[in-house]
């Protein structure tokens, strides 16, 4: 073809893309991936998972719709809002799209079964680790007890409490009461990314006042790990005071983390070598300059 | 041979393209007729119907009261509602509503009277741009302009509303339109009369939105322009003359707006000032774009560019960039030509020159209505809806770039002649258009949810974290296909970003059942809702907690992708 010919043919460029527009749509408006293959994954994952295995779903945008497939026995309140994945000795990646998630970048891919449009992937953590207590799971009057200041709070089992924008996480009806308004429970906060987790949702009251939260049964490993955050629109103007959490066993501090504005859902990780293989009450003291909202959430294990 | 003689059209643009331009208006307004009922009331509708009623209330006590009307309290017990914004529009929803709705009973939703004059405004800009691409350049091209133009997803969706963002995009390019004739010369009178339509319809468009005030940024470059010689001549000579169309626009232009806005009749200075002030700093509002939410500033400077490519359609883009090139091209031939001339060189073979300078305006046009959102302390919470008035000019070159594409097409086939050549036209023109009205048909009534196919469709919107939706008024949709056929009777059920005025107009209208209640917090409610847009999230995990499941029962979807969770109580 000549260079007059290209030319002379170059306006058909724009038909042709019409036309490309036009079957591109066609395509993606007929390839959405029907419920039945959502189901048929659904069905195989649910004959394949155990309780310490993670099931996830990718892209995230398609969570709602694994949800509502898989139900709350499959993507349980423990997965959908996982602290991490480190603990997960193997994954169940429920994805559309051909779309992955970055967390299993490094997990070793063992299986994929595909159900027309949905891919399920097996992987395995190449080093998960051991958890021992789950601080979140302990929220329990038999297991816990809180104080506010000098008060003491109360476990009460309520009607929830919640709202819409700006609310913050909601309170379950199972919570501690503290005097004054306080409280502490187990939640789920959304992070500066609107990622969900599982988390203490224990807001400091400010000043000189401290939130102690006393686990009174903990089997410590070698690690206490953990992370903490506040609700995103808590800490995304950048403009409230930090908050410390302090971490104790007996009069011995196992250590202090400060969480600033911004830090998102941040991590943290106490070396309790010292007290491996032992048992005991842990306390948890969390404080700030000021409450204005500082609707704080932390997480912790033992490993 | 009479009936023929009146069909056939003249080369001269006159009358018989008036009709065409308002029958394609015409066909558009019954498109949106047709369609509106599936579309869910966003927030801001609620308040302008609202608005609308007190608004017209006003009108009808003072043409039964007279002057106990004008007092300060009869005025600001009317006008205060919803001040922030100007009240041309809203006094047209409520004028509209107690005529075709409450009076001559024509539409039996009150919804669709209030958004009759905004899809009007909608069917006014295909009038204004065929004209205007007819006038410019072809017939065809304005046609096919106005068509690629009604054919933008976006455009349509909000056309549907009785909302401010299509009507000002409708006197944006009337005002540039009525701007551009009054640079013809004329005898005195007709020079007068364009001028003064010039500062009428300005005053009309500061009337309905406040992106007029980026309008004399457009006319006032242009009009010096074209008037570059003469401003030099008398200013020689120590004059000082001033275009007529900008000087009708500095005079009538305020006149019009201070009068058909009550509410600034007292204590003018201090409200024009508090209306001013509330635009330059408003608020931020939530809004994702590329996976992550934005709340304040500084706004992202790639949002205008990837929001245009990601949902207006890219046949319509390529054919705006084929026109765009063309006449920039020419912009430089003539610019060089002038320099040669003014060096005293052979200046060529120089293209002819435009006395109206129809390029620089419509260049103009477009560039002052898409600049702030380039700017980092402009607000991006509205999408692509802030910027439309730049897409009548955009949707014009493209009308110019399927004549250039037509033209290429012709000189490659010299042999088509007759019917065969108006096949191919035909061909030609529907190989442009289909895309654009399968994409357009398709997103409603999901206008805010759809991508184009160039990032994906729908699902590749959300693949790139772009917007989903704001408003709230997809529960409209989550109603029809659950809640009213599957909820009990009397349910309560949380709406989230709904407000309460909307799901009430949509109870009263019957598309949402009458019985089931609205609570104000996911506790309180047997049925939760999640419009998904990224910061909703936080609501949604609370619903988790309230009640105690992370699983919808059932989700809305548009081409697979999560528009509405819904939420029961076990």
């Amino acid at each position: 073809m000549t260079r007059d010919t290209w030319k002379r043919w170059a306006f058909a460029a724009i038909p042709a893309a019409g036309l490309l527009e036009l079957g591109a749509h066609a395509v993606q408006t007929h390839s959405v991936v029907p419920q039945a293959d959502w189901k048929a994954a659904r069905d195989w994952v649910a004959g394949q998972v155990h309780p310490d295995d993670l099931v996830a779903f990718a892209p995230r945008w398609a969570d709602p719709i694994g949800r509502e497939t898989f139900g709350p026995s499959i993507a349980t309140l423990e997965r959908e809002a996982r602290a991490d994945e480190t603990s997960f000795p193997r994954a169940f990646e429920v994805s559309i799209r051909g779309s992955h998630l970055p967390a299993f970048a490094q997990w070793k891919r063992v299986g994929e079964q595909r159900f027309g449009g949905v891919t399920v992937t097996t992987w395995e953590n190449p080093a998960p680790a051991h958890v021992i207590d789950d601080l979140v799971s302990m929220v329990d009057p038999r297991q816990m007890r809180v104080e506010r200041g000098d008060a003491g709070c109360t476990f009460v089992h309520g009607g929830a409490q919640s709202g819409g924008l700006g609310f913050g996480p909601a309170i379950p009806g199972d919570h501690f009461a503290c005097p004054n308004g306080g409280f502490v429970a187990a939640s789920v906060v959304a992070d500066l990314d609107y990622v969900p987790h599982r988390c203490i949702y224990a807001p400091p009251p400010g000043g000189s006042g401290v939130v102690r939260i006393h686990f009174l049964d903990v089997h410590f490993g070698h690690a206490l790990h953990g992370h903490h955050a506040l609700y995103v629109e808590a800490e995304r103007n950048r403009a409230g005071a930090p908050v410390t959490l302090t971490f104790k066993v007996g009069d011995d501090i196992l250590g202090s983390v400060v969480h600033r504005d911004g830090d998102g859902w941040k991590p943290f990780e106490l070396d309790t070598s010292a007290l491996a293989g032992q048992n005991g009450e842990l306390v948890a003291e969390i404080a700030s300059e000021s409450g204005e909202r500082r609707m704080y959430c932390f997480e912790a294990d033992t490993r | 041979m009479k009936l023929r003689s009146l069909l056939k059209l003249p080369d001269r643009i006159g009358w018989r393209d008036h009709v065409i331009g308002a029958a394609l208006g015409l066909v558009y307004v019954v498109w949106l007729l047709a369609t509106a009922r599936s579309l869910g009331f966003p927030r801001d509708e609620g308040v302008y119907f609202r608005a609308g009623t007190d608004y017209v209330r006003w009108w009808r006590m003072l043409f039964d009261h007279g002057s106990a009307a004008l007092s300060q309290s009869a005025i600001d017990a009317a006008w205060s509602t919803n001040h922030e914004h100007p009240a041309l529009m809203k006094t047209l929803f409520g004028v509209s509503w107690w005529l075709f709705h409450e009076t001559w009973h024509v539409f039996r939703d009150a919804s669709t009277a209030y958004r009759l004059p905004g899809m009007m405004s909608a069917g006014v800009t295909l009038w204004v741009i065929y004209l205007f691409g007819a006038r410019a350049w072809s017939r065809r091209a304005g046609l096919v302009a106005a068509a690629l133009f009604a054919l933008m997803p976006r455009v349509f969706f909000h056309a549907h509303l009785a909302c401010f963002d299509v009507p000002i995009t409708a006197l944006w390019i009337l005002c540039v339109y009525v701007h551009w004739r009054a640079q013809e010369r004329r005898g005195l009178g007709g020079t007068i009369a364009w001028a003064v339509a010039v500062g009428v319809v300005f005053g009309l468009a500061l009337e309905t939105k406040h992106n007029a005030w980026i309008l004399p940024g457009v006319l006032v470059p242009h009009a010096l322009f074209v008037h570059r010689r003469g401003l030099l001549r008398s200013l020689k000579v120590g004059r000082v003359s001033i275009p007529a169309s900008l000087v009708s626009m500095a005079v009538l232009g305020p006149i019009v707006f201070y009068a058909l806005w009550p509410y600034l009749w007292n204590d003018t200075l201090e409200r024009v000032q508090w209306y001013v002030n509330f635009h330059l700093h408003h608020e931020y509002y939530n809004i994702e774009f590329l996976g992550k939410n934005y709340f304040g500033p500084p706004s992202p400077r790639a949002y205008l560019p990837v929001m245009i490519a990601a949902t207006v359609p890219t046949v319509t883009l390529l054919l705006f960039g084929v026109g765009a090139f063309e006449r920039g091209a020419v912009g430089v031939r003539r610019l060089r030509a002038w320099v040669r001339r003014t060096l005293e060189k052979p200046a060529g073979d120089a293209p002819p020159a435009d006395p109206r300078e129809t390029d620089l305006l419509l260049a103009l046009a477009l560039l002052a209505a898409v600049g702030p959102w380039f700017l980092p302390k402009t607000p991006i919470f509205g999408g692509t809806k802030h910027w439309m008035p730049a897409y009548p000019a955009m949707a014009l070159f493209a009308g110019r770039g399927f004549e250039i594409v037509l033209a290429a097409m012709k000189r490659a086939l010299p042999a088509l002649r007759g019917r065969r050549l108006v096949a191919a036209e035909a061909g030609l023109a529907a190989c442009v258009l289909a895309a654009p009205l399968a994409i357009t048909v398709h997103s409603h009534p999901f206008g805010l949810s759809a991508y184009v196919p160039l990032v994906g469709g729908t699902a590749g919107g959300a693949d790139l974290g772009l917007n989903r939706q704001f408003w709230g008024f997809t529960t409209q949709t989550a109603a029809t296909e659950y809640l009213n056929p599957k909820a009990p009777r009397n349910a309560t059920v949380f709406i989230l970003d709904t407000t309460w005025d909307a799901w009430a107009h949509m109870q009263e209208e019957g598309r949402v059942r009458a019985d089931l209640r609205v609570v104000g917090a996911p506790h309180e409610a047997m049925f939760s809702l999640v419009q998904h847009e990224l910061h909703m999230s936080e609501v949604d995990y609370s619903i988790w907690v309230a009640d105690q499941t992370d699983s919808p029962v059932y989700i809305v979807e548009h081409d697979g992708v999560p528009i509405v969770s819904i939420y029961r109580r076990p």
